[in-house]
């Protein structure tokens, strides 16, 4: 396939292009998805799709194309630089990175065995079920495996490969008691269904008979579920691209203090076993380590090469041709057990989980976000009620501000409301703005 | 690929008590502006088989975008082979539920067809909105504009017989504006869209709209006042009973959310099976689900389950009257489906989705409905919103708002938030206008996560005895 991404970038370089990527993905992905407790439907996709970008003096346009073929990739690209030519020069294009790079390998990042999984997806299935030991359980199990070949004007030809697989699990017992669980992994000794269909299991036996809570301030544990979906936003306004869009809160504030001095956040891209890494980034740049928030000061945007140019630093290997994005957040561990962090809290609530996460602003980061499964009550330390229909109503920033401690235990929380794979710990938060409805 | 489809049904029928096949080829293009710089133009050529079949009562999918009927082979005898062992386990079996054969071939007509439409064009379209906010000289420093289309020729065959053929275009634009005074911000974010070619363009009148929402920022940001704290009434715009009926009505409403196959991804629903025929709202609330609104975004006459679709009346005269079904969900509960599968492209499955989801039109002037308040809130556009995995308590935070006194629009009031649980919400409606107006989304639902085009609407609406947050 390499071969075919570098004659892609030749033959549109013939054709006028200044700059050409071209990047060929195959993937296989099974999924089985269950509820009630039995498999609803098993899914399998054999899928193979090549991006093709091009810039033909500083005007940008790409395709996506399934049909590989040689007429397909001509006329493809015969198209596209008849496009290039009657579009506007962008304002932003700043080139792409050159290379050739030396390319390190992501450590544990493909295991034969996730590949060749066949139906002993059915066996870790039952095993989370079985594991939840809850009156209904529902979840999914996907496990994929596949390669990518990445070919640039700019010196690149590389490839790789991996495989991953996850387990998301939620249990339910009477109305309204449930709990969530999920583990990931890129090898199968790393992966353990039955982790999450324990915690799902647990938390939805202690989320029993829940009960209205009240409005108002309250110091909130946010569990690694939880508190993964506000840190996918936070990962996600770091992107130079989204900063400028104004779809971030972190516009402005590099250097500054954003964040408790407690929180340091990253893009680990490269990270061992993580669940979003590659070896190198949509233009070929190898991926790495970069602090978005060091000590609660906002270190970095995360960048391709035209971003990069923009605020005059360097590409962060997080090309997006058009936008970077990060791929897998983490977020340094505190020094708190788990039960050191509950023995902090007076009077609060334990939030397991988050979902629909919206902005009323991006800019100014004033959000809500709702709790889901298990939320309790917690006092002295101490969980003593189960709770429901609450809400957090709160500003992405303060509540970054207002951490005031944080777990040594942390989880790689990836799922369907979590899309960033993320490495996140408990953290407690002080007065967090809690509503629900009114009437 | 659309010839293979007779040879590919044949295999998956071998070993298949129901076999179908869906061949999609989608032309698309989306085009990104960025505070007036053209950031992206991409086209895209998409297409792919997506196989189903029941072995058992147990449904195997296979998806595959390759032409060699090898590979295409080993996916479907894949896809037979897990869904029989799967099988031996369940508890609920399921075929799906009977329904005759159905043959049709339809194609929505473009006077300004999108494949016609070139690059420079579209970049223009794009760049009058850009002006038109640019030039009002107002600290708008962030502005992002959006704008997609597609034409998706779409080809299901069952083992049963039923051939559907369709060829729908959709054009959509997205955007949002970013006003600054002094450190304040306000954004507005909306979206346009249609299932026709880009004639529908000028009946958005976004011309007008965008720079008007721009100036209201800066208005907002101005001279907005806190909201009223003790009860009152509430009047929502066409906007904000589009978006309540969707998320507090429609999801709800879903019967595989009822049945809990959703549960571990968007979740279940407050509903019961046994919940049609309760009250729900009051008697001026009538709320539909309609995919056969011509031009609509939710657009479709036969749903990907090879099933006719007509209008479904989920609340009438606030009675719950009818829940949305595909195929599957029809076998468990022993009904019949109403058409509503859906799969947002060729790599996902069809499962219960919404198409236009909308209050009916009252008796009611719109003026009249502001005539009887004494003192309430207008709450015309919104950000943000939200709502639990039951559809049960539900938040939007009003945008553009303003004070009701004695019948007048008074002042701009700063992001009123309603937090309000859904019967709450359909019960206080006590009067709906005559008008009606269509929002435009993509609903995120399924796993891996399709989002849907869809529109919701309604009309002008009056709300007695609300608390704001």
């Amino acid at each position: 396939m390499l071969d075919l991404t570098e004659q892609i970038v030749k033959k549109a370089l013939s054709l006028g292009a200044s700059d050409a990527v071209a990047e060929i993905t195959k993937d296989k992905t099974h999924q089985i998805r269950f509820a009630n407790s039995d498999i609803t439907v098993m899914q399998n996709w054999h899928q193979v799709s090549a991006e093709i970008f091009i810039a033909l003096q500083k005007k940008v346009v790409s395709t996506s194309i399934s049909d590989l073929s040689k007429d397909s990739i001509e006329n493809t690209l015969k198209n596209l630089v008849s496009a290039a030519k009657v579009s506007e020069p962008s304002s932003t294009y700043k080139g792409l990175a050159e290379g050739p790079f030396k390319y390190k390998s992501v450590e544990e990042s493909y295991d034969r065995r996730i590949a060749d999984l066949g139906d002993k997806a059915i066996d870790f299935v039952y095993s989370a079920i079985n594991a939840a030991n809850a009156k209904r359980v529902a979840g999914v199990l996907y496990s994929s495996s596949w390669e990518r070949f990445l070919s640039t004007s700019a010196g690149i030809n590389a490839s790789e490969k991996g495989t991953d697989i996850e387990m998301s699990t939620r249990a339910f017992n009477e109305k309204d008691e449930s709990g969530h669980g999920v583990a990931c992994s890129r090898l199968l000794n790393r992966f353990n269904p039955e982790s999450a269909g324990e915690k799902a299991g647990e938390i939805a036996k202690l989320a029993r008979k829940p009960i209205a809570a009240d409005a108002g301030k309250y110091d909130v544990i946010f569990d690694p579920l939880s508190f993964a979906d506000l840190l996918n936003c936070a990962g996600r306004a770091a992107s130079a691209f989204d900063v400028d869009a104004g779809f971030s809160c972190l516009a402005g504030m590099l250097g500054k203090k954003v964040a408790n001095f407690r929180l340091s956040l990253y893009d680990e891209s490269n990270a061992s076993n993580g669940f979003g890494s590659v070896a190198f980034d949509d233009e070929g740049v190898p991926t790495q380590k970069t602090a978005i928030i060091k000590d609660g000061v906002l270190k970095n945007y995360l960048h391709n090469t035209s971003t990069a140019a923009k605020y005059s630093t360097r590409t962060t290997g997080n090309a997006g041709l058009v936008a970077p994005y990060p791929r897998n957040i983490v977020m340094d561990a505190g020094g708190y057990s788990k039960d050191e962090l509950f023995d902090e809290v007076r009077n609060g609530i334990y939030i397991t989980n988050v979902w629909y996460t919206r902005f009323q602003n991006y800019r100014d980061g004033s959000f809500s976000t709702i709790p889901r499964d298990g939320i309790f009550l917690i006092q002295s330390g101490q969980i003593i009620k189960s709770l429901k229909g609450i809400r957090v109503s709160d500003n992405l920033l303060r509540i970054l501000q207002e951490i005031a401690a944080i777990s040594r235990e942390r989880d790689w929380i990836h799922w369907w409301e979590v899309e960033i794979p993320t490495l996140a710990p408990y953290a407690l938060v002080k007065d967090v703005n809690i509503t629900k409805s009114t009437m | 690929m659309f010839d293979l489809t007779d040879k590919v049904l044949k295999i998956a029928s071998k070993d298949a008590d129901y076999a179908e096949v869906r061949a999609e080829h989608i032309s698309s293009s989306n085009l990104v502006m960025k505070n007036g710089s053209v950031e992206s133009a991409e086209f895209s050529i998409g297409s792919g088989l997506a196989i189903r079949v029941v072995v058992d009562g147990s449904l195997g999918v296979a998806f595959v975008n390759s032409n060699d009927m090898k590979e295409i082979e080993n996916a479907v005898n894949s896809a037979v082979s897990l869904a029989g062992k799967a099988s031996h386990g369940m508890k609920t079996k399921a075929n799906f539920a009977p329904e005759k054969p159905n043959r049709a071939k339809y194609e929505v007509r473009q006077k300004k067809k999108v494949e016609d439409m070139s690059l420079d064009e579209k970049i223009a379209l794009l760049k009058e909105l850009e002006k038109s906010v640019v030039s009002q000289k107002i600290n708008v420093p962030m502005r992002f504009f959006s704008l997609n289309d597609e034409l998706r020729h779409k080809l299901i065959v069952n083992s049963e017989g039923s051939k559907i053929e369709s060829v729908i275009p959709k054009v959509n634009l997205f955007y949002m504006l970013t006003a600054e005074k002094n450190g304040d911000t306000e954004q507005r974010m909306n979206q346009f869209g249609s299932s026709a070619g880009y004639e529908m363009w000028d009946s958005w009148k976004i011309r007008e709209m965008v720079p008007e929402e721009a100036k209201m920022l800066t208005t907002i940001l101005a001279k907005a006042v806190a909201p009223p704290k003790e009860k009152i009434d509430l009047v929502l715009s066409p906007e904000l009973m589009g978006i309540a009926s969707h998320e507090s009505c429609g999801h709800p409403y879903e019967a595989d959310r009822i049945w809990g196959r959703e549960g571990a991804q968007a979740g279940e629903s407050f509903m019961e099976k046994d919940s049609i025929g309760k009250r729900i709202g009051s008697a001026a609330v009538t709320l539909v689900d309609d995919p056969t609104i011509e031009n609509s975004y939710g657009f479709y006459l036969y749903d990907d389950d090879c099933v006719k679709a007509r209008r479904r009346v989920l609340i009438k005269n606030g009675i719950v009257n009818e829940f949305l079904h595909n195929r599957w969900t029809g076998a468990i509960w022993k009904v019949p489906s109403n058409g509503a599968a859906r799969a947002g492209t060729w790599n996902r499955e069809p499962i219960i989705r919404m198409a236009n989801t909308f209050v009916l039109p009252g008796d009611h002037k719109v003026d009249e409905l502001f005539q009887g308040v004494k003192k309430g809130v207008y709450i015309k556009s919104y950000m943000e919103w939200n709502i639990d995995d039951k559809r049960f308590n539900q938040k939007y935070t009003g945008l553009e708002a303003y004070l009701i006194e004695n019948g007048q629009l008074k002042g701009l009031v700063r992001r009123p938030k309603l937090e309000i649980t859904t019967p709450a919400f359909w019960s206080a409606v006590d009067a709906c206008a005559k008008d009606l107006k269509f929002s435009t989304g993509n609903c995120g639902k399924n796993d891996p996560m399709d989002g849907a085009p869809v529109w919701f609407g309604g009309p002008h609406a009056r709300l007695r005895g609300i608390r704001l947050g």
